[in-house]
C-alpha cells in the first residue's frame, strides 16, 4: 500500500516532467510520513538526514571534479586536434570519416564524464566537415550520436562512478577497469556498419583526394589531449592518485593545456567554466541527494524484498529475468539519463542480481551498456538530441542508420552476456 | 534530460520574464564553491604527494562545500528552469496545458524545498542543543548543517519566483 504510494507518486509526477529530484523526494516524504503517522513529526526527521547523508561521502567529490574535467576540455579545441590525427593517420577515403569520428569520440571518452557533452564537442567539429565529404547529415548525426553513448562506458565516466557510490562492492576503479574493453568492442561495433553503410551508399567520396594533414605535427599537437587520458588512467592504477585525486589533477592540466599550450581558454573564460562545471554538478547533485531519500524509504519501508520475491519467483527463469531488466532499461534510457536511470533502479535491481549470483562489476556495466544504447534510440534519445541539432536534421531521418548501429550494440550486448570475461578480465588482471 | 543552456524561451516563443533577484548571486557563488573545491583538493593532493600526510581538515571542508555546492548551484538552475526531467510527454501538450504543468512543477518544488527547509531547521536545532561537534575539525556541527535550511529555503523563494513568471508568461 505504502509502496504504491512511493511509487505512483514517484512515475506519475515524473511523467508530468516535475523534475526527477523532486518528484523523488515528494514521493518518498509522503510514504515516510504515511508509514510513521504514530511518530513524533512522522519520522521526517529521516528526509533532511538522508539528504545529508547521500551528499556527504568523500568519494562523491569525484562526480563534480570530472564534470569540471569535462567543461575544460570541451573548450580546450582538444577534439578538432585528435580529428586532424586521425584523419592524418587513417586517411579521407569514403568511409573513414565517420570511423574517425568514433574514434574520437572514444578518445573524448576518456577524458570527459558524459555523452551530451561528447556529441556536442565532436558534432561541432566532425558534422560539417562530413557533409563536405559528401556524407548526409542524417547519417553524420546517427554516427556521432551513437559514439557519444560509448562516452558513460569509457572511464572516467560519470555513471560509473554512480553506480560504484550505490554499489560497495564495486570500486570507482574497479568500474572503470571494466568499463574499458566493452567500450572499445562497443567502438569497434559502430565502426563497422558506418564504414559499411557510407560504401554502399557511396557518401564520403568528395574531397578524399585532399591532402592529410601532417602526422607529425598532428601528433605533437593532439598528444597534449591523448596525455589525459594516460595520466587520469595510469595515475589511478599506478596507486598514486585516488579517482577524486585523479580528476583535479586533470582539472589543472587540461587548465595547463588550454591556457598555455592551445591559448584556447582565456582568463576571463574561467568564470563561465567554474560557473558551468558547477550548475551541472549541481543538477546532478541535487538528483543523487533526494535519490538517497527515496532509496531510504524504499528500503526502511520493506518495499525491496517483496519486489525482488515477486520477481524471482515470477518463474521466468535467470535469463527471462535478465532479458526483462534489459528491456526495461532501454525503455527508460530512452527518456532518462544514466545517472537518474542508476539513482532509481540500482537499489531495486541489486538484491536480484545477489540473488542469481551475478557478478556486481559485470552486472554494472551491463546497466551501463544498456543506458548507452537507450540514448541513442530514436525517437527521444538524448544523444541524438544533441547531434541532429548541430547536423539541423529532424530525429526520425536518422532511424535507417542508427538501426543497423541498434543491431550491431545488441550483438555488443549478447557477447558480454555470454563473455563475462570481457568486462571482467581487466579488473582482475590489474588486480582490483 | 534537460542541460540545454539556450532554452529560457517560454512556450510561443516569446521570451521567458527574468527574475528580479539577478540569477548572478548564485552563479558566481557555484563558480567560486567549484573553483575553491577543485583548489582544496589539488593542494590537498600536493601536500600528501610531498609530505605524505594529508589534511584532516580539508575531507570535511570539501564535503562541506560540495552540500553547499549542489544547493547553490541548484538553485541557479531552478531559476533558469533547467533540470533533469522527462520533457517528451510534456513537449505533446498543447500550450495552455504545457504552462499549467510548468506552473505545477514549479509549485511541488517549492513545496518539497519548503518543507526541506522546516525539517533540516528542527535537525540543526538538535544539534545546537546538544552541542554537537564535527568529527574531524571539532567545530559545533551546526556551523555546517544551519546551509541546509538556510538555502532549502532560497531554493523553494527561486522556485515560488519561477511559478510565479510561468504564469505571467502568457
Amino acid at each position: 500500500m505504502i509502496g504504491m504510494l512511493l511509487f505512483g507518486v514517484f512515475v506519475v509526477l515524473m511523467l508530468l516532467g516535475i523534475p526527477i529530484s523532486v518528484a523523488m523526494g515528494l514521493g518518498a516524504t509522503l510514504a515516510i510520513a504515511v508509514a510513521n503517522a504514530e511518530v513524533v513529526w512522522f519520522g521526517l526527521l529521516a528526509v533532511p538526514q538522508n539528504f545529508y547523508a547521500s551528499l556527504g561521502k568523500y568519494p562523491l567529490l569525484a562526480l563534480p571534479m570530472f564534470v569540471l574535467v569535462g567543461t575544460i576540455f570541451e573548450r580546450s579545441g582538444v577534439a578538432s586536434r585528435l580529428v586532424d590525427l586521425a584523419i592524418a593517420i587513417l586517411g579521407r577515403g569514403p568511409g573513414v570519416l565517420p570511423v574517425v569520428a568514433i574514434l574520437v569520440a572514444i578518445l573524448l571518452g576518456g577524458i570527459s564524464g558524459s555523452g551530451p557533452a561528447t556529441a556536442a564537442a565532436v558534432g561541432g567539429v566532425m558534422i560539417v566537415a562530413m557533409t563536405r565529404a559528401g556524407y548526409l547529415p542524417s547519417f553524420s548525426a546517427s554516427v556521432i550520436g551513437s559514439a557519444a553513448a560509448i562516452d558513460i562506458l569509457i572511464p572516467p565516466s560519470i555513471a560509473l562512478i554512480v553506480y560504484s557510490i550505490l554499489v560497495p562492492g564495486a570500486s570507482v576503479p574497479a568500474m572503470f577497469a571494466a568499463g574499458m574493453l566493452p567500450g572499445l568492442v562497443f567502438g569497434i561495433a559502430l565502426m563497422v556498419p558506418a564504414y559499411f553503410l557510407s560504401r554502399k551508399y557511396g557518401m564520403g567520396a568528395l574531397e578524399s583526394e585532399l591532402p592529410r594533414p601532417p602526422f607529425w605535427r598532428s601528433l605533437k599537437d593532439a598528444s597534449w589531449g591523448l596525455a589525459a587520458p594516460v595520466l587520469i588512467l595510469g595515475g589511478m592504477r599506478a596507486g598514486i592518485f585516488t579517482p577524486t585525486e585523479a580528476a583535479v589533477v586533470a582539472v589543472f592540466y587540461g587548465l595547463f593545456v588550454g591556457m598555455v599550450v592551445y591559448r584556447t581558454i582565456k582568463i576571463h573564460d574561467l568564470y563561465a567554466i567554474f560557473r558551468d562545471a558547477g550548475v551541472l554538478s549541481a543538477i546532478i547533485l541535487i538528483v543523487v541527494a533526494l535519490a538517497g531519500v527515496f532509496a531510504f524509504s524504499l528500503s526502511t519501508l520493506g518495499l525491496i524484498t517483496p519486489v525482488t520475491e515477486a520477481i524471482v519467483n515470477s518463474g521466468l527463469g535467470e535469463y527471462g529475468v535478465l532479458l526483462l531488466i534489459l528491456v526495461l532499461l532501454v525503455l527508460v534510457g530512452m527518456v532518462l539519463d544514466g545517472v537518474s536511470i542508476f539513482l532509481i533502479f540500482v537499489p531495486l535491481l541489486v538484491p536480484i542480481a545477489l540473488f542469481y549470483g551475478w557478478d556486481l562489476v559485470w552486472f554494472g556495466v551491463i546497466l551501463t551498456v544498456m543506458v548507452a544504447i537507450g540514448q541513442f534510440t530514436p525517437p527521444i534519445a538524448v544523444n541524438l538530441m544533441v547531434s541532429c541539432k548541430i547536423a539541423q536534421v529532424q530525429i526520425e531521418t536518422t532511424v535507417r542508420w542508427v538501426m543497423w548501429m541498434l543491431l550491431s550494440s545488441a550483438v555488443v550486448l549478447l557477447l558480454l552476456v555470454a563473455f563475462p570475461e570481457i568486462v571482467l578480465w581487466l579488473p582482475r588482471a590489474l588486480g582490483y | 534530460m534537460k542541460l540545454d543552456q539556450h532554452n529560457d524561451q517560454a512556450n510561443n516563443g516569446k521570451p521567458f520574464p527574468k527574475p528580479r533577484v539577478p540569477l548572478a548571486i548564485e552563479e558566481v557563488l557555484t563558480a567560486l564553491v567549484m573553483a575553491a573545491l577543485a583548489l582544496i583538493t589539488f593542494i590537498n593532493v600536493l601536500v600528501r604527494y610531498f609530505t605524505n600526510r594529508s589534511f584532516a581538515w580539508t575531507e570535511e571542508i570539501s564535503v562541506f562545500l560540495m552540500i553547499v555546492l549542489a544547493l547553490v548551484g541548484a538553485s541557479a538552475a531552478f531559476g533558469r528552469n533547467h533540470h533533469i526531467r522527462i520533457e517528451f510527454f510534456v513537449n505533446k501538450c498543447k500550450p495552455v496545458l504545457k504552462r499549467r504543468l510548468g506552473e505545477l512543477a514549479a509549485l511541488l518544488g517549492a513545496f518539497m524545498f519548503g518543507v526541506l527547509a522546516v525539517l533540516s531547521a528542527y535537525l540543526t536545532w538538535d544539534q545546537y542543543v546538544f552541542d554537537e561537534i564535527s568529527p574531524a575539525i571539532g567545530v559545533p556541527q551546526w556551523w555546517y548543517s544551519i546551509w541546509l535550511p538556510v538555502l532549502s529555503t532560497v531554493i523553494s523563494l527561486r522556485l515560488i519566483g519561477l511559478w510565479l513568471r510561468t504564469r505571467k508568461s502568457t
